[in-house]
């Protein structure tokens, strides 16, 4: 009675064997008749375009493949970049009115929200023309001035203006965050009694007023000096200084930024 | 049968009313950019993409289904709150009129879960340990998670992020079967159109 069972099992086992075996050999075959054909396909092309694959010559028109990367791209050399073209604002306004009128609000948010984007970019670019040329002897360098918005529906970040001033090694960086939902951390340093200044110890920050809003210092002596000033409701301004003297020499280079212009601009009051 | 007539008469003015918000915000703002007051032009795009989450959640609510099991829409507890910004816009639909055995639906834009939920569904042996297994409902992946229900009864909930928005989908009470079976009536490919 086993033996006929030991039997049927060896015989099952070995025509499974001999079944994946066979269909590994179709799969062998298989992918060496693909190859074959793709190489036929591949000449038949490259002879139709006028391209020669044999040609070892290094003075042949073949591309120039000496940058190339691990994966076998070549990198890129050229191109000046993407044009930073703000969106028109009255033709999004009209497109959003004409969505909205067919009942295409996916439309018609997309077209709102492009125009809020291009509204935002003109404030940030009025602003960054309203601050100064030199603070403190610090040059504005124009090629770092960057004015960011993800538009409305982002929510996170808002509308980002930011700005600096260079002199050698000395530099003071500007970031104004608009509509900025992690301003409310800042906040929390006015609001929350656990945040308390010390007396004794190593003073790494502490709070003042500049041109009368309530601000945080803070110094770490990595990275410098670094002001946070929260203004209205959703406002940030952020200021740091590198290798400033003290912190008299750093506000006194904040105070030439005008803080009541950059409200009134925002909106806050 | 004068309910469905009162409730679609109250649909059709409450549109209208969204609709003159919008109209009136679009003058407020093309006039406000025009004179330079762009603050002001800025508020006013941020109240029309409100009037406009709020337009589309009422839109997706007309087309959730009718019913859901043996549970009908309670249309009195339909609600679409507008918060344009971090959230976006939050669509309630609640099925039956038990508060304890409803079973509801949230359809949340711009939710900041969205990316915790993406990863989970990319990384399957994440999704599928003991509570949670990845499903698809109307050919979209889809998370279902086992929660606790009163007197240790275990319940199921649906969440499925469409782009940024996500739908979750609760029915306490009926099996993992019969939560996923409904959750395929929703017409997900159409929310999913007019949230984009």
């Amino acid at each position: 009675m086993l033996i006929p069972r030991i039997l049927t099992c060896f015989s099952i086992a070995l025509l499974t064997c001999s079944t994946s075996n066979s269909q590994g050999i179709l799969k062998k075959i298989k992918d060496k008749a693909q190859q074959a054909a793709d190489k036929v396909v591949d000449k038949k092309i490259d002879n139709a375009v006028g391209v020669d694959n044999n040609n070892s010559n290094p003075n042949s028109n073949s591309p120039d493949m000496s940058n190339v990367g691990r994966s076998g791209k070549p990198s890129n050399k050229t191109g000046e970049g993407l044009i930073s073209t703000p969106p028109n604002v009255n033709e999004n306004l009209t497109s959003a009115e004409t969505s909205f009128k067919a009942g295409k609000y996916s439309d018609a948010r997309y077209a709102v929200r492009q125009a809020m984007l291009g509204v935002q970019m003109e404030i940030g670019k009025n602003i960054l023309a309203g601050l100064p040329e030199t603070i403190s002897g610090l040059k504005k360098d124009a090629t770092t001035d960057q004015v960011t918005s993800a538009g409305w529906g982002m929510g996170w970040s808002g509308l980002t203006i930011q700005r600096d001033y260079k002199d050698g090694d000395k530099q003071l960086s500007f970031t104004i965050a608009n509509n900025a939902v992690w301003m409310q951390a800042v906040n929390m340093y006015f609001n929350n009694g656990g945040y308390m200044q010390t007396s004794g110890g190593d003073q790494k920050w502490k709070q003042i007023k500049v041109q009368d809003e309530k601000s945080i210092i803070e110094f770490d002596a990595s990275s410098g000096y670094k002001l946070s000033v929260p203004v209205g409701q959703t406002t940030l301004l952020v200021y740091e200084g590198i290798n400033f003297t003290n912190e008299q020499d750093f506000m006194t280079a904040i105070n030439q930024i005008n803080i009541a212009s950059i409200k009134k601009q925002l909106g806050e009051k | 049968m004068k309910k469905i007539v009162f409730a679609f008469i109250f649909f059709i003015a409450c549109f209208q009313i969204n609709a003159q918000d919008f109209a009136k915000r679009l003058t407020e703002a093309k006039a406000a950019y025009s004179s330079g007051k762009l603050d002001d032009s800025r508020f006013a795009m941020e109240q029309m993409l409100q009037e406009l989450d709020v337009i589309t959640g009422k839109e997706v609510l007309k087309i959730l289904p009718a019913k859901m099991g043996d549970k009908s829409a309670n249309a009195k507890a339909d609600n679409v709150t507008g918060s344009s910004g971090f959230f976006g816009v939050i669509i309630h639909r609640e099925y039956g009129t038990v508060d304890s055995s409803n079973i509801d639906l949230e359809i949340i834009s711009n939710s900041p879960l969205i990316s915790s939920i993406n990863a989970i569904l990319s990384v399957p042996f994440m999704g599928a340990s003991g509570d949670n297994k990845i499903i698809k409902i109307n050919g979209y992946k889809a998370l279902v998670e086992k929660v606790a229900g009163p007197n240790e009864r275990t319940d199921y909930e649906i969440q499925l992020p469409l782009n940024s928005a996500l739908i979750t989908f609760k029915a306490p009470g009926y099996s993992q079967d019969d939560v996923i079976k409904m959750a395929n009536t929703l017409p997900v490919e159409d929310i999913a159109k007019m949230l984009q």
